[in-house]
C-alpha cells in the first residue's frame, strides 16, 4: 500500500500484533486454567509442535499452502472492499476440475497432465466464483450471500462426484479413485514428503501482491474499495472491477484446490476443504487485506492450527481453543485500528 | 390430501428458525445494523441450548433462555464494535461468525467430551390449541404444533404491528432510513440500534437453539447448516418488511421439507442434487427481484453523531 515506510512505523504496525496475541492468550490461559488444564504444557504444545521435529514443520508447511491461497482468494477481493465468503466452495470446484483432469488423461505424460491438472483447477474456482460475480454484476446481489451460498452447492457437488462419477468401491469414505501419477506435484524433500506447491504458492502470492500494489490495474481495484463513488466518477469501470476481483479470488482459491488434489491426497476426499474457509478469512482480516502481510500471519495460524492438533492429541484438550483464541485475537486487532483512531 | 397434510403440518415446522433469525436480521438492518454473524451465533445457540437443555435434566426453557442470553451477547458486542466505537459491520460481523462457530463446538467439547453415542435431549412438545385443533386439515397444520411455531407467527404479527402502526415503530424505521433526520426528532439512534441489534441477536440464538430442540435432540457440529446465510437472503427478498419474510420463510421452509422428503423417498434424482435445491433456489429468486427490493437506506452504515455524519 504506502511505498515508503518508516522503519518506526512498521513497528508501530506489528505493536498491536504482539498485545493482541498475547491478551488473547492470556485470556484463553485463564479460561482453561479455570477448567483444570496444564496451561503452560498446553501452550508449550501449540506453539513449538512445528519447530521440534522435521515431520512438525511439514506438517505446518502443508497446511501453510492452502491457507495462503484461500487467504489471498479473500484478500484480493477484499481490496476492492468485495466479501469472497465462498473459497470453500471456489476450492472445492477447483479439486474437482483437476481431478477431473487428472482422472480423465492420466495416461498423459507429466509435462502435459501436470499444467493441464493446475490450469483446470484454477479454471474451476474461477467459474465457480463467477456465478455470484455475475450475479452481483448483473442483478446487484450481495456477494456476501451468493458466495457463502454456492459453498453449500459445492458439499453436494463433491459428495455427487466422490459417489457417483468417479467413485472409488474400495475406500469407506467417498472418495474418488486415483489421478494418474503424470499428475502429482514434485517432491521438495521426500520424507517427509513436501510437495512442490509450495514453491507455487508463494511464488502466486507474489505475483498477487506485485498486482495489487504495484500495477495500474491494482490501484484501480484498491482506489473502487477504498470509494467507490469517487472511483465510478473518475471513470473507473467498477461493476466490472468487482467482477474481476471476485474471479480472481476464485482462480486463486481453484488454484489450492488443485494443489490439495495434485499435492496431498492425489484424489478426491470428501472433506478435503478442511476448516480453511474460516481460517482464511480470519488470516485476510488479521492481516486487514494488506497483501504482504498474509504470508506472515497465514503462517502464524498455520502453526496454530498444527499444534492444536497436536494439543488436542496428546492432552485431551479440546483444539477448538485455537479457534477462541484467534478469534480474540482478530477482535483485538480491529479494536487497535479504533484506539489508534482517537 | 393426507401427504399435502403432513407436508403443510412439516413446513410450519421448518418455518421457525427461518422466521425467528429472519425476523432478528429485519429488526436490527431497519434500524441500520447490518448483522452477517448469524450462522455464527445460531450455532452458537444451538450449542449452549442444547447444553442448557442436558445439563438441566432436559430442560427446554432454561437451554432456550440460555441461548437467548448468549446471542444477546453476540448482539451486545455487535453494538457496541460498530455503534459506539464505529467499526466496520461486515469485518466486525464475519469475526462475531468465527468465534461463534469456534465457541459452538468448544463449550460442546469442554462440556460432554468425545462420547460414542451423542447424548439427548427431549424434543419440544406438540402443544394443541383446545378447540381450534380439531378443525379438519387445518387444525392439523396450524394447531398442533409446538408452542415456537405459534411465537414464529405471533412474533411477526407483532413485528408488523409495532413496525407501521407504533410511534417507536416509526422512529425505528427512520433510524434505519435517515438517521440525521431521526436524531434531529430527538430519536436517540445509537440507543436504537442496541435495542435492535441485541433483541434480534436473541431472536437468532433462539433459532438455533431450535434445531437441536425439534429435529435432532443432540448437537452436532455444523449443524446450522447455512440457515443462518439463508435468513440474511430471506431478509433481503422480504423487501426487510415483517410479513414479506414470513412469507418468504414458508417457501425456505417448504423447499427445505421438498429437499428432505425427495431425498428420503428417492425419485431416481441423486440426492445430492436435491440438496443444493435450496440455495440454488436462493439465488434463483433473487435474480429478478433483488435490483426492486426495498433496502433500508442506511444498512450496513455507522452514524457518528458529533459530526452529523456516517461513516
Amino acid at each position: 500500500m504506502r511505498a515508503h515506510r518508516s522503519p518506526l512505523a512498521v513497528v508501530g504496525g506489528v505493536v498491536p500484533y504482539v498485545v493482541s496475541v498475547g491478551v488473547a492468550f492470556a485470556a484463553a490461559g485463564i479460561f482453561l486454567a479455570v477448567m483444570g488444564f496444564d496451561v503452560p504444557r498446553a501452550y508449550g504444545t501449540i506453539l513449538l509442535t512445528s519447530f521440534r521435529t522435521a515431520n512438525g514443520f511439514v506438517q505446518t508447511l502443508l497446511k501453510f499452502v492452502p491457507l495462503l491461497l484461500l487467504a489471498m482468494a479473500f484478500t484480493v477481493p477484499l481490496a476492492a472492499w468485495k466479501f469472497n465468503i465462498g473459497g470453500e466452495g471456489q476450492l472445492i470446484a477447483g479439486a474437482i476440475g483437476a481431478a477431473a483432469v487428472g482422472i480423465a488423461l492420466a495416461a498423459l505424460p507429466r509435462a502435459a497432465l501436470l499444467p493441464a491438472l493446475l490450469l483446470a483447477g484454477v479454471v474451476g474456482g474461477a467459474l465457480w466464483a463467477g456465478v455470484p460475480a455475475w450475479l452481483l454484476y448483473r442483478f446487484g446481489i450481495n456477494e456476501i450471500l451468493t458466495t457463502v451460498l454456492m459453498n453449500f452447492v459445492s458439499f453436494s457437488l463433491l459428495d455427487y462426484v466422490t459417489t457417483e462419477v468417479w467413485p472409488d468401491p474400495a475406500a469407506g469414505h467417498p472418495t474418488s479413485v486415483s489421478i494418474g501419477a503424470g499428475g502429482h506435484l514434485p517432491l521438495l524433500v521426500s520424507s517427509p514428503p513436501l510437495h512442490a506447491g509450495l514453491l507455487l504458492a508463494l511464488g502466486v502470492a507474489a505475483a498477487t501482491y506485485v498486482y495489487v500494489n504495484h500495477t495500474a490495474a491494482g490501484y484501480e481495484l484498491r482506489a473502487v474499495g477504498a470509494n467507490p463513488r469517487a472511483a465510478l466518477l473518475h471513470g473507473i469501470a467498477v461493476r466490472r472491477l468487482f467482477l474481476l476481483s471476485l474471479v480472481l479470488g476464485g482462480a486463486l482459491a481453484g488454484l489450492a484446490g488443485a494443489v490439495e488434489v495434485a499435492g496431498v491426497h492425489h484424489r478426491l476426499i470428501e472433506g478435503l476443504q478442511s476448516n480453511y474457509l474460516l481460517l482464511s478469512i480470519l488470516i485476510g482480516l488479521i492481516a486487514k487485506g494488506n497483501v504482504l502481510a498474509v504470508p506472515f500471519v497465514a503462517f502464524a495460524i498455520a502453526v496454530l492450527d498444527v499444534g492444536a492438533r497436536a494439543m488436542q492429541r496428546t492432552m485431551l484438550i479440546p483444539g477448538e481453543v485455537v479457534f477462541v483464541v484467534e478469534g480474540l485475537i482478530l477482535v483485538f486487532v480491529l479494536l487497535s485500528d479504533v484506539v489508534r483512531r482517537r | 390430501m393426507e401427504t399435502a397434510v403432513t407436508f403443510a403440518r412439516l413446513v410450519m415446522l421448518t418455518l421457525v428458525p427461518y422466521v425467528l433469525a429472519g425476523q432478528g436480521t429485519m429488526l436490527a438492518g431497519r434500524a441500520g445494523v447490518f448483522n452477517v454473524a448469524q450462522e455464527g451465533i445460531m450455532l452458537v445457540g444451538a450449542s449452549v441450548g442444547f447444553l442448557g437443555a442436558y445439563l438441566s435434566g432436559g430442560n427446554l426453557l432454561q437451554g432456550m433462555l440460555l441461548a437467548m442470553a448468549v446471542g444477546g451477547l453476540f448482539g451486545l458486542a455487535l453494538a457496541y464494535f460498530t455503534t459506539t466505537l464505529k467499526m466496520d459491520q461486515f469485518v466486525t460481523g464475519l469475526a462475531l461468525f468465527f468465534i461463534g462457530m469456534a465457541l459452538s463446538t468448544l463449550l460442546y467439547r469442554l462440556a460432554i467430551g468425545v462420547t460414542l453415542t451423542p447424548p439427548l435431549i427431549p424434543t419440544l412438545r406438540e402443544l394443541p390449541l383446545p378447540g381450534l385443533s380439531r378443525i379438519p386439515l387445518l387444525g392439523v397444520v396450524l394447531f398442533r404444533q409446538n408452542a415456537l411455531v405459534y411465537g414464529a407467527v405471533l412474533l411477526s404479527l407483532a413485528l408488523y404491528l409495532f413496525l407501521y402502526s407504533s410511534g417507536s415503530g416509526m422512529a425505528l424505521r427512520a433510524v434505519g432510513e435517515n438517521p440525521m433526520a431521526a436524531d434531529s426528532l430527538g430519536v436517540n439512534v445509537n440507543l436504537t440500534r442496541y435495542l435492535t441489534t441485541v433483541t434480534g441477536a436473541m431472536l437468532m440464538g433462539l433459532a438455533g437453539a431450535y434445531l437441536p430442540m425439534v429435529y435432532t435432540a443432540t448437537f452436532t457440529e455444523g449443524m446450522v447448516r447455512g440457515r443462518g446465510w439463508l435468513s440474511i437472503a430471506l431478509t433481503f427478498f422480504g423487501g426487510w418488511s415483517p410479513h414479506l419474510i414470513f412469507l418468504g420463510a414458508l417457501f425456505f421452509a417448504a423447499v427445505e421439507v421438498l429437499a428432505f422428503r425427495v431425498q428420503v423417498t428417492g425419485v431416481g434424482i441423486p440426492y445430492q442434487l436435491i440438496l443444493m435445491l435450496p440455495y440454488l433456489a436462493t439465488m434463483a429468486v433473487m435474480m429478478p427481484t433483488f435490483r426492486r427490493l426495498q433496502v433500508p437506506a442506511f444498512l450496513g452504515k455507522n452514524y457518528d453523531r458529533e459530526r452529523r455524519a456516517l461513516l
